[in-house]
């Protein structure tokens, strides 16, 4: 499994007078956080990306709109896309199986995994501040889009193959030491909010 | 009423029955934090933090832990809602080989 790093790692290069708060309880049932401006951008960028990828899938054109209407699609195999397939995995080891499953519940996962990408985007869009302010299903709806995220950026770190170690040191014109401050930073942001809510539940 | 046949009464009741449950199994992942994985499992199941954390680190030292046994119904439903937050699931029989 991954783990977050303790000390909050730096997003932009030049980033010397904030606080390292990420999400912190406030009261019974809110979970506050205060982004800078280019971090909300940043978050905004990448959550409309993954709004992006869980629309229309464009392996596909010829859905019945009734059989779409109540959930159903007419393509059972998996995506091509390594990121869409890692967001919308098989269920059943067994590809008829998995075939079956996904053509009746696909559709669900991917506007159950959409309304929680939106409900992200518009507690974003809606303090120009960077002053979030989420209760414990807003916060449910960020960590889902979150891990959604740091499942996309994974796959394109290959995180599987490459130790935490290898993406480290990475050299500075790597393209992908980018993605990789980014992945740690949404780690590390994410931990912060599940130490809130956990703290919630003891 | 024409009566109903014991022995596919008996098949009925076979197939329909708890004495082979279908299980949930959750797959170890290199990118979800342990503390979400955790969190997802008290969320979803209602597990303690004691149990969930259990689980979580059975995923993490073994590769893989059942989270839920049941109808195979019951099942698919709880891998759609480990998929809705991110975690790797699948669901088979609980006589079939890990």
């Amino acid at each position: 499994m991954g783990h977050a790093s303790a000390r909050r790692p730096s997003l932009m290069s030049r980033e010397v007078d904030e606080q390292p708060s990420g999400f912190i309880r406030h009261g019974n049932n809110d979970y506050v956080a205060n982004f800078s401006p280019s971090e909300s951008e940043v978050l905004v960028n990448l959550v409309e990306q993954i709004i992006e990828l869980l629309g229309e899938r464009t392996d596909n054109h010829s859905d019945d709109p009734l059989a779409a209407m109540v959930g159903i699609t007419s393509h059972d195999s998996p995506p091509d896309d390594e990121v869409l397939l890692r967001l919308l995995p098989n269920a059943y080891a067994d590809q008829v199986d998995a075939s079956e499953f996904r053509r009746y519940t696909e559709l669900t996962l991917r506007a159950k995994k959409s309304a929680h990408a939106m409900s992200m985007r518009i507690d974003l869009k809606s303090s120009p501040d960077g002053c979030i302010e989420v209760d414990h299903e807003g916060a449910n709806a960020w960590l889902g889009a979150m891990n959604d995220i740091r499942l996309a950026l994974g796959v394109r770190l290959k995180v599987q193959e490459n130790s935490h170690e290898d993406l480290e040191i990475l050299a500075p014109d790597d393209p992908m030491r980018g993605v990789y401050a980014v992945y740690s930073w949404l780690g590390w942001l994410q931990e912060s909010l599940i130490q809130a809510l956990m703290d919630d539940s003891l | 009423m024409p009566k109903v046949d014991e022995k596919i009464d008996a098949e009925i009741k076979e197939l329909f029955s708890s004495d082979k449950p279908w299980i949930t199994i959750v797959w170890d992942d290199p990118v979800n934090l342990m503390s979400y994985v955790t969190y997802v499992l008290m969320e979803l199941f209602g597990f303690t933090k004691e149990k969930a954390h259990e689980l979580m680190m059975q995923v993490h030292t073994q590769g893989k832990a059942v989270v839920s046994t049941g109808s195979r119904e019951e099942m698919e439903h709880d891998v759609a809602r480990l998929h809705e937050y991110g975690l790797w699931a699948t669901l088979q029989r609980g006589d079939q080989a890990l």
